[in-house]
């Protein structure tokens, strides 16, 4: 038995090393079909023609029966976007920031979607940053939850932990965190558990737009998923693009490189109009961000 | 200890001979070769039949999903007017043309003026160019389109198409390329248009 093994592992042994003369080839005759497949890579988009897009992004604080276009604005974003470079940048401003609202004299920058809709609230932006969007959307906040949950929930990372005793009992944990539409919201909402209070809150926006942009990136090259987001934002938002231009918008969106996007709130000082508790904002240092942006949506420092 | 009986050892070697017989053509199907039999043709480096190579196989273009509501002949019209903007782009590009050529100065018909500037700066990948000096003849052997539609007030308003294109090369650059990836596209003022791309290419 055992020499028969040995007879059949040395046949296998001579079969091994047949095929492997066989399919080994010498490298001086098979020179090209032999090559390894090297794959490159290349990607773009141009939206518009102009490398810079500019979206204000508008939380709109409407209650069921309000129009959402024709209540505050408490959630306020201006995001650049450049298509040419890959990269990206969020200016926060806190809701209660005192200024120039066209038309309508000084008032929180929050009311100006109230008193004069969507371009009013692009026409305030461009007094404070210096930059006029290109693109305004306006959402309100049960929208807003459908729209996180339909691309299936975001990560953020979360620098320390916060809570709110009506819309976050248990709060949320410090570090990376996995939100769904409700809780995307609150972490975007809450604002008195945040010790920097309206800058806090702005800033914690921004890491949950970092979110959404992760997870439409990750998933982008997946058929449909860019359809279906559009969808759903023509479903959920007020905005003066057209499906055309959201699709555009999408895509330049899923192409944003991580590594190059930069955020920055706008600083202020907390003081008060009449009774009003308001912010006055450091105008200076917006409009820097704004002329630091404005060619290439990229912040140098904050 | 017990002498194995003649008629096993011959059924072991039955066994091994067997299975050296099934392996040594598969192996030789294996085996690279300078002359492929599905390589096309060499042909001279003068010879114009590469052009007419290139139509030998027909692009199949197919809807993945139309999100939102688009009627049938509309969804006919999508499929045959982005597949045309994609054949021209192929054509123009990899496909088309006399090999060998080094120069691909209107690779990117169908693409916004914006796109096509992007896209002269990946030549490298979305055109032949730098093989293009050592091929004499391009032959398809895939064509591929699928698409995603979104539609709104029964218009098509924007498409993802997913596309796979494979070619043979002859001549001192002898292969397989295959170039795959997406192309987005709208209508602006009623025709398509590409305004933007992820495309990888690759070759053996």
């Amino acid at each position: 038995m055992g020499r028969t093994m040995k007879l059949v592992r040395t046949i296998a042994l001579l079969a091994v090393l047949t095929v492997t003369a066989f399919v080994v080839p010498t490298s001086a005759v098979q020179p090209t079909d032999v090559s390894l497949v090297k794959i490159r890579h290349a990607d773009g988009v141009a939206v518009g023609g102009q490398d810079v897009i500019w979206i204000l992004a508008v939380g709109s604080d409407a209650r069921p029966g309000q129009v959402m276009t024709r209540s505050r604005g408490d959630a306020l974003q201006l995001v650049g976007i450049n298509t040419r470079t890959g990269s990206a940048t969020a200016i926060g401003v806190p809701r209660d920031s005192w200024v120039a609202i066209p038309g309508h004299g000084r008032e929180k920058i929050n009311s100006a979607l109230y008193f004069a809709g969507p371009r009013g609230m692009a026409g305030a932006m461009r007094n404070l940053v210096g930059i006029e969007p290109d693109y305004v959307l306006v959402t309100r906040f049960p929208f807003f939850e459908d729209m996180v949950d339909d691309i299936g929930g975001i990560t953020v990372a979360n620098p320390r932990p916060f809570q709110d005793p009506y819309l976050k009992k248990e709060g949320f944990k410090k570090g990376r965190i996995h939100l769904d539409g409700y809780n995307a919201m609150a972490f975007s909402r809450i604002r008195k558990g945040l010790a920097g209070g309206d800058f806090d809150r702005s800033a914690n926006q921004q890491r949950t737009l970092r979110g959404i942009h992760a997870r439409i990136r990750s998933q982008a090259d997946r058929p449909g998923f860019i359809e279906r987001g559009v969808m759903t934002v023509m479903a959920h938002t007020d905005t003066n693009a057209s499906p055309g231009e959201l699709f555009e918008i999408a895509q330049a969106v899923a192409q944003v490189d991580p590594r190059r996007i930069t955020t920055c709130v706008v600083r202020g000082r907390v003081g008060f109009v009449g009774l009003a508790s308001v912010v006055f904002p450091d105008v200076a240092q917006a409009r820097r961000l704004g002329r630091e942006a404005r060619p290439d949506a990229a912040l140098r420092g904050c | 200890m017990p002498r194995p009986s003649a008629g096993r050892v011959h059924r072991a070697r039955r066994l091994v001979g067997l299975a050296l017989v099934l392996l040594v053509p598969l192996t030789s199907a294996c085996q690279p070769t300078a002359e492929p039999s599905a390589a096309p043709e060499r042909l001279s480096r003068s010879d114009a039949r590469a052009t007419l190579a290139s139509h030998s196989v027909p692009t199949k273009v197919g809807i993945h999903r139309v999100h939102g509501r688009l009627p049938v002949a509309r969804r006919k019209a999508v499929r045959k007017d982005v597949g045309r903007v994609v054949d021209r782009w192929w054509e123009a590009a990899y496909l088309g043309g006399t090999y060998p050529r080094s120069s691909f100065p209107a690779a990117f018909p169908g693409f916004t003026a914006a796109a096509e500037q992007r896209a002269r700066a990946d030549k490298a990948l979305l055109t032949n160019q730098t093989a293009g000096p050592r091929i004499d003849s391009v032959t398809p052997r895939k064509r591929s389109v699928t698409l995603d539609v979104l539609a709104s007030g029964r218009q098509a308003r924007a498409v993802t198409a997913q596309f796979v294109l494979r070619f043979d090369t002859s001549g001192p650059r002898t292969g397989t390329t295959t170039v795959r990836g997406r192309l987005f596209l709208t209508r602006p003022r009623g025709a398509w248009r590409v305004f933007g791309y992820d495309v990888a290419k690759g070759a053996r």
